[in-house]
């Protein structure tokens, strides 16, 4: 078929649509929304499975009690793993990296990207403490090597060295790796790969769910006007703009 | 009495018969292949082509096997009008992601004019898929596509004797795709909607072909492909903003409705200590007081009904609220008594099971509202090991849950602050959930039925690793 035709069918088909745009009444919608059956049991694990992988440990333990509901993972393991994204987080990253490799040394065998970041958190909280001649020899000995085996970990270096040529680093451009969000940025490449190795998602599915609803309501909205939910915390319907 | 209390106890009774006996015996007899869960996911189920249709076949131009998996044209063709086509038994299932079947080439026979397409219901079965409208074929001889009329579009390679070709259906991006020899050899935009047949088509002495309609495996990656086009659509999704802590906000909002106390508490406690900590903006101050009324009281007589102690539950609603439990012949004082009969039973007090039954059960028999559910309770007598009857759901956690999860709701309820509506039967999580499936079956059925809809479960179940 010729790319005439594919767009005179479209456009027919746009016409179609906007002529015949289906329209839901509030009434007609909440009578379809009581006819979903949202199992109370789903709902728990739902909620378990954030409890658990954003690693709310205690609360985990305490909603197994309260609810009956059985935690997807070994919830030991999420101590250990909250330990080391702590550490991170706390720019303690010699201790992370030994808790890791205790926890499975595997972990950073096999990612060597996971690995020089957190080697270079590591370089950057010497360079934050003014550690510059301790920084510089572990930039060279321990980073400048792996940078070899890969061009990207070379500029990382570069830039993350770059932070001892200036003064006033904070407000220099590469002054962001200083920044808490760098920390936290290491701490949840760590927190993924150890999930990963315990064979569960690194992420909770619950955001993806909320993404998945505005996803399908964005989808509906070619076809028909409905109540839709626009503020995900208070889930109220707000009625279609007819 | 408010009425409204009466609105909150039958939705809980419905919740109850969801599980009920009546309803599994239903749920069973009306899918042959019944996988226990919730009745939604069942009205999902559909028939997916097993075999060719040797009713509705061309009339004697081409021959089906015995096993109704092969096709052979035994005479020279003399036009084009008396091409061996054959569809399939059951239209391709649409309320899925994608659909695929395959044929193997055991013999192009003299021409090698056989192909593989889809075709509508009341297709002319005399002609190639793809020469009619509402047809489409991947032709063996030409390596075209055709679709709804005589000229074919360039598309992929021939095929011929030995070759294994594939034909799907692309719900997400409403195309078909053709495989050879397990490479997709490309889409073509599918622009009609309803129910298509798998088809095969033979058209030259002794061709001869195979249809594999998923009984064997198939030589095309069919689970990697469709991984990957689910993974495209998650790639999508991903990239819509939600605002930062919303689930957060959500899963406060949850163990608040339900009552789950303690921990909530620990979940403060450690989101205060999490670096940065996350703080909700509150929009104004009365919302929380609304939130978390009675939670402790509510926590309390949830666990009572976990422990399986109703009597100190009664009396401490009694306590409480009485007005909730003051009429005796209410849903929650009929689930209450149901609860205590079923504990009996669980403890193997049979003899003060009955007595109590007796007592209880005499005002609700009458009543049609609860005549079906007394049924199931006093049935648990029956059985030497209730736990392994139609009826032991009842001896399960998940009945003990709605009768807590039926006196929460009242208790809330009773807060005069509370918003009017559904505030008290179901919780944010829940509200979104709702609109998610709706959405979805929507979508779906202004879409002609076609494409996936949303399962909760499903989603559960399935670990989708980095």
């Amino acid at each position: 078929m010729s790319l005439f035709w594919i767009v005179i069918r479209q456009l027919a088909e746009i016409e179609a649509m906007a002529t015949s745009k289906k329209v839901i009444t509030r009434e007609e919608w909440e009578k379809k929304l009581s006819d979903v059956k949202i199992a109370k049991e789903d709902m728990n694990r739902l909620v378990m499975n954030f409890l658990v992988t954003e690693g709310y440990v205690d609360a985990a333990e305490k909603f197994k009690n309260e609810s009956g509901t059985e935690p997807d993972i070994d919830l030991a393991t999420i101590t250990d793993r909250m330990a080391v994204k702590k550490a991170v987080q706390c720019g303690n990253v010699e201790d992370a990296i030994e808790k890791v490799n205790d926890l499975n040394p595997e972990i950073l065998d096999t990612n060597p990207q996971l690995f020089f970041h957190l080697q270079q958190q590591r370089l950057i909280e010497l360079i934050r403490n003014g550690k510059v001649e301790e920084a510089l020899e572990f930039a060279q000995e321990e980073l400048a090597p792996r940078g070899e085996e890969n061009q990207s970990f070379l500029e990382e270096l570069e830039r993350t060295v770059a932070l001892l040529a200036f003064e006033d680093v904070t407000n220099c451009p590469v002054g962001d790796l200083l920044d808490i969000s760098q920390r936290l940025k290491t701490a949840s490449e760590v927190n993924a790969a150890i999930l990963t190795s315990q064979s569960h998602e690194k992420d909770p599915k619950l955001p993806s769910l909320l993404k998945l609803l505005l996803w399908a309501q964005n989808q509906l909205d070619e076809k028909a006007a409905y109540p839709r939910i626009k503020d995900l915390s208070t889930a109220a319907l707000e009625d279609p703009a007819v | 009495m408010a009425p409204e209390n009466d609105v909150i106890g039958s939705y809980f009774l419905e919740l109850w018969r969801l599980n009920s006996k009546a309803a599994s015996a239903a749920a069973t007899a009306t899918t042959s292949s019944s996988t226990s869960g919730m009745s939604a996911e069942d009205s999902e189920f559909e028939e997916a082509p097993t075999e060719l249709d040797t009713v509705n076949s061309s009339g004697g131009f081409s021959v089906v096997g015995p096993d109704k998996l092969s096709v052979h044209y035994p005479n020279v063709h003399l036009h084009g009008h008396d091409v061996g086509v054959v569809q399939a038994n059951k239209p391709a299932p649409s309320k899925r992601l994608i659909y695929y079947f395959e044929i193997f080439v055991k013999n192009a026979g003299a021409k090698g004019q056989m192909s593989i397409g889809f075709t509508a219901p009341g297709f002319k079965m005399r002609r190639q898929p793809g020469w009619e409208a509402n047809s489409y074929g991947y032709h063996g001889d030409d390596g075209l596509l055709y679709r709804g009329h005589g000229k074919g579009e360039a598309f992929g390679p021939t095929y011929t004797t030995g070759d294994t070709v594939g034909g799907g259906i692309n719900y997400a991006t409403q195309e078909f795709f053709f495989t050879k020899n397990g490479s997709v050899v490309g889409a073509v935009y599918k622009d009609v909607k309803g129910p298509l047949f798998p088809t095969v088509a033979v058209h030259s002495q002794n061709e001869e072909v195979t249809v594999n309609f998923g009984k064997d495996p198939f030589k095309f990656d069919i689970k990697k492909f469709e991984a990957e086009e689910r993974k495209k659509q998650e790639m999508t999704v991903d990239n819509i903003c939600i605002p930062q802590n919303a689930s957060y906000g959500i899963v406060r909002s949850y163990l608040q409705h339900y009552g789950y106390e303690e921990t909530l508490k620990l979940f403060d406690m450690a989101s205060k200590s999490t670096v940065p900590p996350i703080s909700l903006v509150q929009e104004n101050g009365s919302n929380e007081e609304d939130t978390i009324y009675a939670i402790n009281q509510r926590k309390t007589l949830r666990q009572l009904i976990r422990n399986g102690e109703i009597d100190e539950a009664f009396r401490k609603l009694r306590d409480w609220y009485p007005q909730i439990v003051q009429d005796d012949k209410s849903a929650i004082c009929f689930l209450l008594h149901c609860q205590k009969f079923i504990e009996l039973v669980r403890i193997s007090k049979l003899e003060e099971a009955v007595v109590y039954g007796r007592n209880e059960f005499e005002k609700f028999y009458r009543l049609a509202e609860f005549d079906d559910l007394v049924k199931d309770c006093a049935a648990l007598l029956a059985y030497e090991q209730p736990l392994k009857s139609s009826v032991g759901y009842l001896l399960g956690d998940a009945q003990r849950e709605i009768v807590a999860d039926a006196i929460n709701s009242l208790i809330l309820s009773t807060n005069p602050n509370a918003k009017v509506g559904k505030s008290c039967l179901h919780s944010c999580l829940e509200r979104l959930l709702r609109q998610l499936t709706a959405c979805f079956l929507e979508k779906r059925s202004l879409n002609g039925d076609q494409g996936e809809g949303f399962h909760l479960r499903r989603i559960l179940n399935s670990s989708r690793k980095a």
